[in-house]
């Protein structure tokens, strides 16, 4: 009996992949043998299931289904209790009885459609996992004109807080359990980690939503830690969709959709305005440069109703030793503002290929996306929509675009005319290419080899004609911008999984190698065409005058690299006991060469209290686990790779000098060298509950963590410039904590044959503080950020990051109401009160931009073919400082532009009325009916068509807000939170209509 | 067990395998491509110099705006008022107006950073051109005109901030201690004495002066010597007016420097090597920001007829009490400022006879020199068009047609040091008790010498000059070139108030702000810095 651990019913642990080379590798002789059962195991569709467990219950003998989803396994006698059980179904246990031959159909698992997890460089049943992990398949995903995977997320994931606004061509932000870092230098740095189908790093821009089968979101350090030093924003995986073992599929899927904006500011009418002034017995607007008797309503003029579309053609197949698959997806999506746009097409193909009685897998994984995205530009176009003067018509008479370049004010150029006058195009093509080498050395040992390469390649052009506003005089400006960004990973790792009796084990060890490229290329941007025909097309027939008038980027290539070891060891003992231990070396080139590797550590444990002995009998629960994980992830992400080395550059404002008679470069340093420089890092620590009740028909987590960054990294940190080079270092200076609790909770409230409704609830309590921003060597009482700039307000800041407050703090004057002349009052710091523009000095702590609370909830119903489901969600607690309506708000300069319907119930004599103060800091609260989805379901008797489903969807229904701007999702993410300032891209009201076939 | 043992020996292969496939350790060196590093720079002669132009460029990143503000809109020389709240900008310009400014005033931070950057980077660049391979007199000559640099930006901070810490080694040693004023005084004058035998001397051919224009030469260290011993007082040391004489003498004794004939020429945005009295400008051009005249000092509604189409500031202007000076006859020097009704200008200093419009009316336009406060707001003027026109326009520095909106910049050099400054000075001395001295021939009486720099803005020559007088003359010579504030306070007037109609601001009159504070960030990074008394 050598070999009986093989057979034995290695359990639901053990993942499917295994089981038919347990087979292989010789099947029980079941010596007691009375009788021999037979049959074809499928799932609901009637297809054939290989791959299933067929055990005795009482017993050792267990098999597998074959490809073609038969089985057949000998029994002891006919009081044997057969256990059918396949990943994500609910098993089935069947009495033997005399029968010899047994069908059975398995069903998909509705309450554990979580059954399978992805981790880092691996896979585990959810029961096993002793982190905080989050997955949501594809059934749940967000619906409508969604283009990137966080979108599919909103709303879903406890602690995920997403904020995204109506720019088809911006990516949304995403913060997981609050910020953890002070830097500024890009996104990526608050970002998670994407890991797409085992690629680390791997762009999520190459996605279409279609292809995406599950998405996992590991959020506590003991579950992202294996990645290092990438991991402390989370990690979230993507699984592609693949074809079950034995089948092949064929999709289409398609949608349309419009799109208006839904809510605009509201301004005054060019009537309104001269009414408004003529009430108010000022000067009326001079004519004709600033009224020529038009009503012109310039958010109209800009705004359009959009439309998007979208069609995604995917097939897959999975037969003897061959998996492989292919889909192409094409999208459009036409922005809500005039030429604006994102088209993309994705080809994606894969081959997996089994050798050796199926212990070598080789496969290769090809994606492609192509994007072409236009816009606008929108620093000034969304401003000028809401200020420029109403009373103006577009166009002159001879229908060119009419300006007024001595006005002052805000919003000073015609907006349509910096809307069609400007272009900026940028297509994108990246390839990801990605093979793999997989053996089973031995039985339980599996050895991978994975590499990969993206490549993007991105293609910046812009013209701005010689009508527009941003180039006077200049005969149009073209520039070309050619970019490179490869990103190289190899990973090598091995998997140990064993079973001895109530004894399983996991273990990884693993080795990784990434080099990240960027910045290789070169921009020009030069001037003066004979007319606007070419655009940028043909830079060679510009004609500057001077050589000022031609520019080259200065983009410096920056490559990074890291090198990684990293084990990691889970074990279980008796299906209730769990331990994980792991632990990642990462050095990257990015650190300083004293300290350049990290180490990661995480310790975790969970305890499966549902299969103790004492918990039988107690039926009202079916599932109980308590888990609890510690450990430390890195930040890498976000950085310029030589931050710690001293650079010599031609500084920005200083860059030429007289040299001889001539302008020659100045070459200095632009960096301070910090040899120190070290990771930041995150520690986690996590204590969570899972449990079921009712037979699962209620089913939760809860989760508490303490997640605190220390050796914050300022890249701007102030230095003495009587000591450094450089005023800035790059250095470690702090430490911040985020504390929160996470509840989710899925019910279902009904279940007829007919009828069932499905709801789950997800909230999440974060609050984030910074601990101190100090060290030995230097001390910063608080970084002052957020310059938004306004009448009079130049280098004014409105935020601090300081310790004891959380980051997005607003530092602003306050507001004291009006005194007798109706003007605008504020405190000084001194406490009096006075009536004109405050010091800086005298600004005070006044709220955060940090949410308390974060929910959704979404509900799905299902009677017979139809199916419904809409999901609420919102933010509550969180401060929006609305300095568009401070700006608008200034019926003094109510000649130079036009003022919101707000200004009318506001004094005329108030002469600072438009000072950013906390009189604009409002709530952010709010709660969306943000997707609301009807489908049919057709089940056509016919052996070429599987299902036709048919939709119609609607986003962003309705809203319930107090605030007072275009709409409360403003950014969350970054250093300035939650800042409204004239850049924010009406949200849209979307619906759409949809089809999708599978075959 | 055994099993165990074979798959961690499996898996320490394949780490190991891995680890000796990629494992070096200078894989972390990653090669740095497109920038300039300790490795690859510098290294050839075009290194050398782009790296000692490194030392200029910063000169002229911020003279002409924060060091210029810093240096002027204290005094009644110029002022930026709020134009219905437009301007305010968190009270900078009236905190300078009204001495009310704060270790925070963002002007104080920029100029400290400025000028403590200017000099690590010429200590750094005296390692770099000690070790580079150079001969020995090409040695001497480089090292002279870093160190000459170094003590010109120590100049400015012994001039606005006084007490400051004396670096002169990098790398520096960590939290350098302040020094008294006049311990910076000492370093400054023991420096350009050493150096003056080392430097260059202005020459008479073209050639020559455009490759010393904008760097130190003697005549640089002998005017800014004269300077120094001006004030040696106010400084902190003795006073050394015969000195001053000295080196005025030393200058003028170099005929190469002239006084041209044109006053309007020195400031126009062609000026270069070709200016025969500059002893040391910043050499300002498109390609090379930091002047910003036009955008802020001159009258947007009068672009087009100057000759270009760039949106401007509304705001800075002279005050009405110091335009008042600019009352002699025939003097080219009043023509630098734009006051009353407008005309196209001729396009050679004069005007033609067409007047310039407001846009879209037939009203010409009119400036009005008198500043009237609006209140509430703070030294705010309001903004109608009428105010818009209120305050006397600058065109000393001639609006640059090359100007384009999205820099906003003038190509004007900006004079430090010119000869009319330097014959002024020795004037002063004279008048303050040196004796008067015979230059190139001839007997120079503070008279003569102020009828000399008279003479070329064709003003009326005077009867006789007191001290009173001189500092008038200087205003009226020097205005807008970044003196006034040194002067005023020599004079001791700096505590002067000139109000203006309805102000409700008093100026804080406190002889402590003859001294700029330390910027608070500035203190705080560095615990060895003493605040300057009265902060």
């Amino acid at each position: 009996m050598t070999n009986q651990y093989f057979s034995k019913p290695v359990a639901q642990n053990v993942r499917c992949v295994l089981l038919p080379l347990a087979l292989a590798l010789g099947a029980p002789a079941a010596a007691l043998a009375q009788q021999t059962v037979k049959g074809t195991v499928t799932d609901e569709k009637n297809a054939a299931l290989p791959g299933v467990t067929v055990r005795l219950k009482d017993g050792t003998a267990a098999v597998a289904t074959t490809t073609d989803g038969t089985y057949s396994i000998k029994t002891t006698g006919p009081a044997d209790i057969l256990v059918f059980s396949f990943v994500g179904t609910v098993s089935k246990e069947i009495i033997a009885g005399a029968q010899t031959s047994l069908n059975v159909t398995l069903l998909p698992d509705a309450q554990q459609l979580n059954d399978v997890v992805v981790i880092g460089y691996g896979t585990a049943s959810r029961a096993d996992i002793t982190g905080a992990v989050t997955s949501i398949k594809s059934e749940e995903f967000n619906q409508g004109v969604l283009t990137t995977p966080a979108e599919l997320l909103q709303g879903k994931v406890a602690g995920l807080n997403i904020t995204k606004s109506g720019d088809p061509n911006q990516r949304p932000s995403v913060v997981l359990r609050g910020p953890s870092t002070i830097r500024t230098v890009n996104g990526g740095v608050t970002e998670p980690f994407y890991v797409i189908d085992g690629v680390p790093g791997a762009s999520i821009d190459l996605l279409a939503p279609d292809d995406i089968a599950t998405i996992d979101v590991l959020k506590d350090a003991s579950s992202t830690a294996i990645y290092g030093t990438r991991a402390a924003n989370g990690v979230i995986i993507i699984t592609t969709k693949r074809a079950k073992p034995g089948q092949s599929r064929l999709t289409y899927s398609a949608y349309g959709a419009l799109a208006k904006v839904s809510k605009k500011i509201d301004v005054l009418s060019g009537d309104e305005l001269r009414q408004y002034l003529a009430d108010n017995k000022t000067r009326p607007l001079t004519t004709p440069t600033d009224d020529d008797g038009s009503n012109t309503n310039w958010q109209d003029l800009i705004e359009r109703t959009s439309y998007a579309t979208n069609h995604n053609l995917s097939f897959a197949g999975s037969a003897n030793a061959t998996d492989y698959g292919a889909s192409v997806n094409y999208l459009k999506n036409n922005g809500a503002l005039i030429n604006t746009s994102l088209e993309r097409l994705i080809y994606r193909g894969f081959i997996n290929q089994r050798f050796f009685n199926n212990r070598l897998k080789l496969g290769v994984n090809i994606i492609n996306s192509s994007t072409t995205q236009n816009d606008i530009p929108q620093a000034q176009v969304l401003p000028g929509m809401l200020f420029y003067l109403p009373t103006v018509s577009p166009y002159n008479a001879d229908g060119s675009y009419k300006e007024n370049y001595t006005r002052t004010g805000q919003g000073t150029l015609n907006p349509l005319s910096l809307a069609n006058n400007n272009t900026y195009v940028t297509k994108d093509s990246k390839t990801l290419v990605n093979g793999l080498v997989q053996v089973d050395v031995l039985t339980g040992l599996k050895f991978t080899l994975s590499g990969s390469t993206q490549r993007a390649q991105t293609n910046y052009s812009s013209y701005l004609n010689s009508q527009s506003g941003l180039a006077v005089n200049l005969g149009g400006v073209a520039r070309r911008a050619e970019y490179v960004n490869t990103n190289d990973v190899l990973e090598a790792y091995a998997n140990y999984d064993r079973t001895l009796g109530l004894h399983s084990v996991q273990l990884l060890a693993g080795y990784s190698y990434q080099q990240d490229r960027t910045n290789d290329g070169f921009g020009i941007t030069t001037q003066n065409f004979a007319n606007n025909a070419l655009g940028f097309n043909n830079l060679y027939l510009s004609n500057p005058s001077s050589l000022a008038q031609i520019a080259f980027d200065n983009n410096p290539i920056s490559t990074l690299r890291l090198l990684s070891q990293y084990a990691r060891a889970q074990y279980q003992y008796g299906d209730r006991y769990l331990a994980q231990v792991s632990l990642r070396r990462d050095g990257s080139s990015v650190f300083g060469v004293n300290n350049r590797y990290g180490y990661f550590p995480t310790a975790a444990v969970g305890w499966r209290i549902i299969n103790e002995e004492f918990m039988r009998g107690r039926d009202l629960f079916s599932d109980l686990k308590l888990r609890a994980g510690y450990g430390v992830s890195g930040n890498s992400q976000g950085f310029d790779a030589f931050s710690a080395i001293l650079i010599y550059g031609t500084p920005p404002g200083s860059s030429k000098y007289l040299n001889n008679g001539a302008i020659s470069n100045v070459v200095n340093a632009v960096r301070n060298e910090n040899p120190d420089l070290k990771w930041e890092s995150t520690a986690t620590a996590n204590i969570g509950l899972d449990f079921g009740l009712f037979k699962n028909r209620i089913t939760g987590s809860v989760d508490y963590y303490i997640k605190k960054t220390s050796d914050l990294i300022d890249d701007v940190l102030p230095v003495s410039s009587t000591e450094f080079q450089y005023t800035t270092y790059t250095a470690n200076v702090g430490s911040m904590t985020n504390r929160g609790i996470e509840v989710a909770l899925s019910v279902v409230p009904v279940q007829t044959g007919a009828f069932t409704w499905r709801s789950s609830l997800n909230f999440s309590h974060n609050t984030n503080r910074i601990d101190n921003l100090s060290t030995d060597r230097f001390t910063i009482p608080y970084i002052q950020t957020a310059q938004l700039g306004g009448k009079g307000q130049s280098g004014n800041y409105s935020q601090i990051v300081q310790p004891g407050s959380p980051l997005g703090t607003f530092k602003l004057w306050h507001y004291l109401g009006k005194n007798e002349q109706g003007v605008s009052t504020y405190q000084k710091a001194d406490g009096s009160v006075t009536a004109t523009q405050p010091l800086t000095t005298d600004m005070q702590e006044v709220g955060s931009a940090q949410p308390k609370l974060i929910y959704g909830w979404a509900n799905t119903f299902t009677y017979k073919a139809f199916d419904l489901n809409f999901l609420v969600r919102g933010v509550y607690g969180n401060k929006i400082l609305n300095a568009t309506l401070a700006g608008l708000n200034n019926p003094a300069d109510a000649r130079l532009q036009n003022i919101p319907r707000f200004t009318l119930g506001e004094s005329f004599n108030d002469i600072n009325g438009y000072l950013i103060s906390d009189r604009f800091l409002e709530s952010g609260s709010y709660l969306r009916l943000d997707n609301a989805t009807l489908g049919y379901t057709l089940r056509p008797h016919t052996q070429y068509v599987q299902a036709l489903r048919f939709y119609v969807s609607s986003n962003n229904l309705f809203i319930v807000t107090k605030y007072r701007g275009i709409d409360p999702e403003i950014n969350i993410g970054g250093l300035t939170p939650g800042i409204d300032n004239q850049n924010f891209y009406p949200k849209t009201r979307t619906f759409t209509l949809g089809l999708s076939a599978s075959f | 067990m055994q099993k165990i043992y074979a798959t961690s020996r499996a898996l320490l292969l394949a780490g190991g395998l891995a680890g000796a496939l990629f494992g070096c350790k200078n894989v972390l060196d990653v090669p740095v491509e497109s920038q300039f590093v300790a490795a690859n720079f510098p290294t050839t002669l075009s290194d050398y110099n782009a790296s000692v132009g490194a030392i200029y460029a910063n000169l002229s990143s911020n003279y002409a705006v924060p060091y210029w503000r810093m240096q002027t809109l204290a005094t009644d020389e110029a002022i930026l008022p709020a134009r219905d709240g437009n301007f305010d900008d968190g009270g900078q310009y009236r905190q300078l107006h009204y001495h009310t400014w704060t270790p925070d005033h963002p002007n104080v931070l920029t100029i400290w950073q400025w000028a403590y950057g200017g000099i690590t980077t010429c200590n750094r660049l005296l390692n770099v051109t000690n070790t580079f391979n150079f001969t020995a007199a090409e040695k001497e000559a480089r090292l002279a005109e870093i160190r000459a640099m170094r003590a010109l930006y120590y100049f400015f901070l012994l001039d606005l901030y006084g007490n400051v810490p004396i670096v002169t080694d990098y790398p520096t040693a960590p939290l350098p201690a302040t020094q008294p004023r006049a311990k910076v005084y000492e370093f400054i004058e023991s420096e350009l004495k050493a150096l003056t035998p080392k430097l260059p001397a202005k020459s008479g051919t073209s050639a020559t002066n455009t490759q010393q224009y904008g760097r130190p030469t003697k005549g640089m260290v002998y005017a800014l010597l004269a300077k120094l011993y001006l004030n040696a007082e106010v400084y902190g040391a003795p006073a050394r007016y015969p000195d001053v004489v000295r080196m005025a003498d030393s200058v003028q004794a170099n005929t190469n420097y002239a006084l041209d004939a044109r006053y309007r020429d020195i400031f126009l945005p062609n000026n270069g090597p070709q200016i025969r009295e500059t002893v040391f400008a910043v050499p300002y051009d498109q390609q090379i920001p930091g002047n910003q005249f036009t955008r802020f000092g001159f009258f947007y509604y009068l672009t087009q007829a100057y000759g270009f189409n760039v949106g401007l500031s509304i705001a800075m202007s002279t005050t009405p009490e110091f335009y008042a000076r600019f009352n002699l006859p025939g003097d080219a020097r009043t023509k630098t400022w734009l006051s009353g009704p407008q005309f196209v200008p001729d396009g050679n200093g004069g005007f033609t006879t067409t007047p310039v419009y407001y846009p879209n009316t037939t009203d010409q336009i009119v400036i009005n020199p008198v500043l009237t406060l609006v209140p509430p707001k703070p030294m705010d003027l309001g903004n109608t068009l009428a105010t818009q026109s209120e305050g006397v326009r600058s065109i000393k520095f001639y609006p640059d047609p090359a100007i384009i909106q999205a820099t906003r910049l003038n190509g004007n050099d900006v004079p430090v040091l010119r000869l009319a400054d330097v014959l002024l000075m020795k004037a002063e001395a004279i008048l303050r008790g040196a004796p008067a001295t015979a230059s190139n021939g001839e007997m120079q009486t503070p008279l003569v010498l102020v009828n000399k720099v008279r003479a070329r803005a064709g003003a009326p020559a005077a009867a006789s000059i007191a001290l009173g007088g001189l500092l008038d003359e200087r205003a009226r010579e020097l205005s807008w070139e970044g003196w006034r504030r040194n002067d005023l306070i020599r004079f001791g007037q700096f505590e002067t108030e000139y109000p203006l109609p309805n102000d409700a601001l008093k100026m804080d009159k406190s002889t402590f702000r003859r001294l700029y504070p330390v910027p608070t960030i500035e203190l705080r990074l560095n615990t060895n810095l003493q605040q300057n008394p009265g902060y």
